[in-house]
């Protein structure tokens, strides 16, 4: 579309909104993104930073510190991002696309696992799998007689799996949504042409869904290079280091510096290979597919895979998403964390405290803490994934009409980049961006305002691409006849872009939410009042080592973004009532 | 200048009778009576402290919930806001606040002190405050340069239900053999600060070291040439004997605590972590007897933040949480009296199932010294991954 648009020639063309906006939206991102990262950046070129640099770069250390962590970071990088896409992509293509049994239920499987957290499916892993290196009570392999190599107990095998097993439902919920919006019609008259399936598939499907598959690519890519629980819990006891274990581990123990230069470069790394996915899209013509007639899907007959694959399906769920929660479960269930299915009580969730159990401690529904954090906790994901769900259409609408234009593309870039900065240093940075007041703005020090600038900065990534991904589907005639009937930008907005991308936007919207209600760790830099968050209680039990009660806790949580992606499905067939025919 | 100034100042306000201060500072402003309040006692900060209303504390331990609500029992009127940060998050926390023109906290209490020492304390970010009343009670070197609340443990860790005649270890240098080959386990130091201090520690004695090889082997020790004495050549060996790294310390106790465990491995852990054995159903216990030292006793301190703006209710907590004068320190203290950590005031008695203090065989570590030497058993860890 960027063809038709004329190049700027007068100066009051500045004024109209097609310039105007890009400019509103350069300057949310330059102060949500690029301020933090430039204070990265500036403090890694003080005295203490350049050694830094030169440590992490070009020393005796260079070998363990960067190019082994590097390796290690890039194969669970494309490793994750690779085993998502498949899993991801055949799970979305058997729920929308095909006649198989039971597709709702198979959809909200497939969107559980990434609401639990991944340090549950790395237990649960262990749980399995662990062998006598760490001694200990063994795992239930190895309890049955079948040993278990090294290799399969821990390091880069067993991470790869757990991250696939956990990042593969935002691979899905992205490429779900780009998939409900390929019409009948175009399958119809391909059927009709006499095209074969695999020809249907790699001709039209395929094309038409490719930047929900690079987005879903970049942010499983991202997830899995900037996560620290699984390699940490897996990978250390065989000395396997990532550059997020690396990086936690520097701010840690007091090197901060090297810390953000890892950061750094572990951007550059990701930007690079994004901006390479980039141009793969960027290079070929996009097809757009809704066009605001039809948008029917159509659906395949399975024929004889129906049962089988719907029976691969539910084994990939169970096994992704019912062992965790099993594990949880039975972990908030157990006195003794050794002995997950023995004498099981529910002290930990209504039992009264002052007895021998847990220190006399209370169960969670009896502490009267929990109620206010449950609503603090809804009230900071409804509001982050609101003004992130608005933000990332805007930026996401900008990037996709203005596609292969440099705006767009340093757009797009900058949008990523909040998923690898370390959130200590996001954090740090927000304070002192918004610490002091700034002109005839207060300080938003301590506010809840702050808190919200903050996350909707860092989640970000999550509402731009999976935006994104839609509305490059969405085709820009409707808009354009809209604009010569005389509909404002924002009655554009509204009445067209918004309930055609609705699905993709509640999509990131259910994201970012899930993320806001289970992640702690920019929540517990910025938040100065006492009422607490869930996360900050669920904190509090573990690092007293109850992990009964945060365990219950994070099942709580399991059940919150749950019921939010539920209402968020309900919500998308009100708005899209020309669906349900 | 300015520093002489402060310090003669407050000199004079320990010299003048407690009482005719208290008179003053009321109908001082609150600038003026800053230079007083160190010398002030419980009763003369409560005034100024109702005044100001509440009072932010910092802390590393999730346990300032219950000291908030014994701290608002005992002084109602004033508000207590405890905000549960680790001490890495609390050093940037403060650093970019302060830096940001932000003095919003009052109190904190943090471990992680080689850190502290550097880069709070040496840049004026945080002073230290020595409760008069208690001021008898502990012991000089744990007065300055800040004040030390309790002292916790990273040290060798057994199975007391696998070995039940004491610890299998009586030398740190048993853990480099061949027989305890993947059979040591720690939290990787290059993830937690406290482990990094346990290994520098060890590095800073490398006399001790040098002589309980000796007695481990019967020759003297030759260390390698790019290393510098004999705690070093010890890192670098117990490395090379698959010391085993984990995540966090729950991994750690339930695979050297586990009862039902044959044969299981030791590890560097927190002695503290002994009290959960019965729930847990571990066998955690400490090895003592161990040559030359079996681990490291740090600090937990109580600190006022620069500028902080609620300086009498600040102080005012702090003498609040070393506690009371009877033996468990009262509900000031209750909250952080659990066997295998210690409070640093004398009148607080240790819990009888464990291991006096002075008993003990752990070294305290010297912040200002595991401050210089971090870096370089740090370096020198990376190169061992």
């Amino acid at each position: 579309m960027t063809s038709k648009s004329p190049t700027l020639a007068s100066g009051s063309r500045l004024f109209r909104s097609e310039t105007v906006t890009p400019l509103i939206l350069i300057a949310l991102v330059a102060v949500l993104v690029i301020a933090p990262l430039v204070k990265i950046v500036l403090a890694t070129l003080t005295p203490d930073g350049l050694a830094a640099w030169q440590a992490v770069l070009a020393s005796p250390l260079s070998q363990n510190l960067w190019w082994k962590p590097l390796a290690n970071t890039l194969i669970l990088g494309f490793g994750v991002a690779s085993g998502c896409l498949l899993l991801g992509g055949f799970l979305a293509w058997l729920v929308i696309l095909t006649d198989v049994p039971a597709p709702r239920f198979l959809g909200v499987l497939s969107t559980l696992p990434f609401m639990i957290p991944s340090f549950a499916a790395a237990l649960a892993w262990g749980t399995l799998f662990r062998n006598s290196r760490l001694g200990g009570s063994a795992g239930f392999f190895e309890v049955n007689g079948i040993a278990i190599p090294d290799w399969l107990a821990w390091g880069l095998v067993p991470t790869l799996i757990v991250l696939v097993a956990h990042y593969y439902s935002l691979a899905y919920t992205i490429i779900a949504a780009a998939l409900s919006s390929v019409g009948a019609d175009l399958i119809e008259s391909a059927q009709m042409a006499g095209a074969k399936r695999p020809r249907i598939f790699f001709g039209i499907i395929l094309p038409v869904v490719t930047p929900a598959l690079i987005a879903a690519a970049s942010l499983t890519f991202a997830g899995a290079v900037s996560n620290f629980a699984a390699p940490a819990l897996l990978g250390l006891p065989v000395r396997m280091q990532t550059l997020s274990t690396r990086l936690f581990g520097m701010i840690e123990t007091g090197s901060g510096e090297r810390g953000f230069v890892l950061a750094l470069l572990l951007i550059g790394v990701s930007a690079s290979f994004l901006f390479l996915a980039d141009r793969v899209v960027s290079g070929r013509k996009a097809f757009i597919t809704v066009t605001g007639k039809g948008g029917r899907t159509k659906r395949f007959a399975l024929g004889a895979w129906r049962w089988p694959l719907f029976a691969l399906a539910v084994l990939l769920g169970v096994g992704t998403t019912i062992v965790p929660v099993l594990v949880l479960a039975a972990s908030s269930l157990a006195p003794q964390s050794g002995a997950l299915f023995s004498n099981w009580t529910l002290h930990f969730w209504i039992g009264e405290g002052g007895g021998q159990m847990a220190q006399g401690q209370a169960g969670i529904f009896r502490n009267p803490v929990l109620i206010d954090a449950l609503w603090n906790t809804i009230k900071l994901g409804l509001t982050v994934a609101g003004i992130t769900m608005v933000l990332g259409l805007a930026l996401a609408h900008t990037i996709v009409r203005r596609k292969g234009t440099l705006l767009a593309n340093v757009l797009s870039q900058l949008a990523f980049m909040p998923l690898l900065i370390p959130s200590i240093a996001f954090a740090a940075a927000y304070i002192a961006l918004f610490g002091a007041p700034i002109g005839p703005f207060p300080s938003l020090y301590g506010t809840f305002a702050l808190l919200v600038i903050a996350a909707a900065a860092h989640n970000l990534p999550y509402a731009v691409q999976s935006g994104r991904s839609v509305l490059g589907q969405v085709s820009a005639d409707i808009e354009e006849s809209a604009k010569l009937t005389g509909a404002s930008a924002v009655r554009r907005m509204l009445v067209i872009v918004f309930p055609l991308a609705i699905r993709g936007l509640l999509a990131g919207a259910i994201l970012v939410f899930v993320k806001m209600v289970r992640d702690l760790s920019l929540v517990v830099l910025l938040f100065s009042a006492t009422s607490p968050v869930l996360s900050m209680v669920a904190y509090r039990y573990a690092s007293e080592g109850f992990m009964q009660f945060a365990n219950a806790i994070t099942l709580l949580i399991l059940v919150i973004c749950l019921a939010a992606s539920l209402v968020a499905q309900a919500l998308q067939s009100r708005v899209q009532k020309w669906k349900q025919s | 200048m300015l520093k002489l100034l402060r310090s003669a100042l407050l000199l004079t306000a320990v010299c003048l009778p407690a009482t005719a201060i208290a008179q003053d500072v009321t109908t001082m402003t609150p600038e003026e009576a800053l230079p007083y309040l160190d010398a002030m006692t419980a009763e003369e900060l409560l005034p100024l402290a109702l005044k100001e209303g509440q009072v932010t504390v910092f802390s590393l331990s999730s346990r300032i919930a219950r000291v908030e609500a014994a701290f608002e029992a005992a002084y109602p009127g004033i508000d207590l806001i405890g905000v549960d940060l680790s001490s890495v998050k609390q050093i940037a926390r403060i650093k970019a606040e302060q830096d940001a023109g932000v003095f919003a906290v009052d109190v904190l209490y943090l471990a992680d002190t080689p850190v502290v020492y550097s880069e709070l304390l040496a840049q004026g970010r945080i002073h230290n405050y020595l409760p008069p009343r208690v001021a008898a009670d502990i012991a000089d070197e744990l007065k300055s340069p800040l004040t030390a609340h309790r002292l916790s443990t990273k040290v060798l860790m057994y199975n007391e239900a696998a070995y039940p005649d004491g610890s299998p270890i009586s030398n740190l240098w048993q853990l480099t053999t061949p027989d305890w080959r993947g059979k040591v386990l720690m939290v990787d130091p290059g993830q937690r600060g406290e482990l990094l201090d346990l290994l520098t520690e060890i590095s800073l004695h490398p006399d001790e070291m040098a002589a309980a090889y000796e007695k481990q082997f019967g020759s003297p020790i030759a260390v390698d040439s790019d290393l510098q004495g004999a705690g070093e050549q010890f890192i670098r060996d117990l490395f090379e004997n698959d010391l085993i790294l984990v995540a966090n310390s729950d991994v750690l106790n339930e695979s050297v605590g586990d009862k039902a465990a044959t044969n299981p491995p030791v590890a560097f852990g927190t002695y503290s972590d002994r009290r959960d054995n019965e729930d847990e159903g571990w066998a955690l216990q400490v090895a003592n007897d161990v040559e030359p030292a079996n681990g490291i006793l740090f600090p937990a301190v109580l600190t006022l933040a620069n500028k902080a703006p609620n300086p009498a209710a600040a102080r005012l907590v702090i003498d609040f949480m070393f506690g009371d004068d009877s033996p468990t320190g009262g509900p000031g203290f209750a909250p952080f009296n659990v066997p295998g950590d210690y409070a640093t005031r004398s009148t607080i008695t240790d819990d009888p199932d464990s291991v006096p203090l002075a008993e003990l065989n752990a070294w305290t570590i010297n912040p200002a010294a595991i401050a210089a030497a971090r870096g370089r058993i740090a370096d020198l860890i990376i190169t061992l991954q």
